[in-house]
């Protein structure tokens, strides 16, 4: 490929207009598990799967979906601990925002500081791209909003989206099923059978992490259970 | 050294760049404004469920009183309250702040707050600052190890307490707590005890005055009892209102509501791109 002399230099465009670090860090998202989010009338839901690397490993002590403030979560696909830096800043972000102006932080506006720092890192010298997206899901004064931030910066609001090994499988199952006046109880099981779609094995609590926020504007994280409930209904 | 020409980030602390202004300032004659202190009466008890915190709601700014029902107890965490004597924008600025880290630190974390988590960023704090951030604080909480309560000083030593006292009106409220005090008192025994003490304070001593505010924390509960007491009502208010003498204008305000002029331009030109 002629673009492969280009594509060591982050800072570097190549003669095609791209920079081909990004369209890598994009690769390094899709071979990453995937996610997906649905956007409800009354709510959000953020999904992944939880593939540990052997049965081995401690699953509770695992969290992929980290709570960012009170009415916001996230989720990412890719590299795990460039998720946590991401979640670090943001967190931090939102406290100083909350500090500054004695409101909680709205959802665009954290979802813009995130991607500025996404950019950051693509504009900068010695670095390299974070290699995740993320769905950030909230419930603010607009009402429930999920986003999708990509490694270059950019971001877009979703009526749902999925991101990872089995995006396309995914994206075609959810513009079947996805409806506009869906509830949140529909969208968490919309969201466990496209999960189911590519999944390889058995699916149980465990093995699936689920984080919604509903008009309460309360994020929080499923628990294994809670996840098994809302299983045997979809079966 | 030549001028950089790129901007540097401030460190952060405090810029002493205006000191040398401020001081020719005032070999001229400029009187300095004073800042608003709370004067106060703070206090805190360990009763058998917790932790209960009391404090009056005067601000004074020298002589004048300038709130007469102010917020003294300043919330930390969700567990965790703090009352602040001293100077009222520190007490706040430095309650804030620490409040503001330990969110942060709960996310991290994923745990509660402990109340000596509170306690270490607060001195670390005010140490650095070698007591000029003059913050007077009765630290209180219920946390996974039990309740606890301790005082922070200006230059960041603090005491570990089962009762204590900060402020002006302190010695008129531990009066009262070291004659009445003792171990195992039940709820409403501390809460009209942590009363008696501000009460004490708000009659005895000129910088604290107006009501009682309290706040009872027990294991996963909290109550805030603002305005607990008001001991000093307006008692007489004139019927008859106010009259002027002859003399005095009276201006006839007419206030007219603006109307807002909306023009319909028809079958107006789209703009051009």
């Amino acid at each position: 490929m002629g673009d492969s002399q280009y594509s060591f230099s982050l800072t570097t465009f190549s003669p095609s207009g791209k920079l081909v670090q990004i369209e890598h860090a994009l690769t390094a998202v899709g071979s990453g598990q995937t996610s997906l989010g649905i956007k409800a009338s009354n709510g959000v839901v953020i999904a992944t799967e939880k593939k540990l690397p052997s049965i081995l490993v401690d699953e509770a002590s695992v969290q992929k979906i980290q709570i960012l403030t009170p009415n916001i979560g996230v989720v990412y696909s890719g590299m795990g601990p460039d998720s946590r830096v991401l979640v670090r800043k943001s967190r931090k972000q939102a406290e100083q925002y909350h500090r500054l102006y004695k409101e909680p932080i709205p959802v665009t506006q954290l979802v813009r500081e995130t991607a500025a720092v996404m950019q950051e890192f693509t504009q900068s010298g010695g670095v390299r791209p974070f290699g995740v997206s993320l769905l950030v899901a909230g419930y603010d004064d607009k009402g429930p909003q999920l986003y999708q931030v990509d490694p270059s910066g950019s971001y877009f609001s979703w009526k749902a989206s999925a991101m990872g090994k089995n995006v396309s499988n995914a994206k075609t199952f959810l513009e079947k099923r996805y409806t506009d006046d869906m509830e949140l109880d529909d969208a968490v099981h919309t969201a466990i059978l496209t999960l189911k779609e590519g999944f390889e094995g058995q699916i149980s609590g465990k093995n699936i992490e689920i984080g919604i926020i509903g008009a309460d504007k309360k994020f929080r994280v499923l628990t294994p259970s809670e996840i098994e409930d809302y299983l045997q209904e979809v079966e | 050294m030549s001028k950089v020409a790129i901007d540097m980030p401030p460190k952060g602390g405090f810029s002493f760049d205006l000191c040398k202004r401020n001081d020719m300032l005032v070999k001229n004659g400029l009187k300095m404004p004073s800042f608003l202190k709370t004067g106060t009466t703070i206090v805190g008890l360990i009763f058998q469920d917790g932790v209960i915190l009391g404090a009056d709601t005067r601000a004074t700014e020298g002589p004048i009183v300038a709130d007469k029902n102010c917020e003294k107890i300043h919330y930390i965490a969700p567990n965790i309250y703090c009352c602040g004597a001293g100077t009222a924008a520190d007490t706040e600025a430095v309650t804030d702040m620490i409040s503001s880290q330990l969110t942060l630190h709960r996310y991290h974390t994923g745990r509660e707050s402990r109340v000596v988590t509170a306690l270490s960023l607060l001195k670390s704090h005010l140490f650095n600052y070698q007591g000029h951030v003059s913050a007077a604080l009765v630290l209180g909480g219920v946390d996974i190890t039990g309740p606890h309560l301790h005082t922070i000083y200006p230059h960041g030593s603090t005491d570990t307490l089962p009762y204590a006292t900060m402020g002006s009106g302190s010695l008129a409220a531990m009066a009262i707590f070291e004659s009445k005090y003792r171990e195992g008192l039940t709820r409403d025994e501390g809460v009209e005890l942590v009363a008696e003490a501000i009460r004490s304070g708000i009659f005895n001593d000129l910088g604290s005055g107006s009501n009682v505010d309290i706040c009872v924390l027990t294991k996963g509960h909290k109550e805030y009892l603002r305005n607990h007491e008001t001991p000093n009502p307006r008692t007489y208010v004139s019927e008859k209102g106010y009259s002027f003498s002859k003399k005095t204008e009276i201006l006839l305000t007419k206030i007219t509501p603006l109307v807002e002029k909306i023009e319909i331009i028809e079958g107006g030109d789209a703009m051009e791109e």
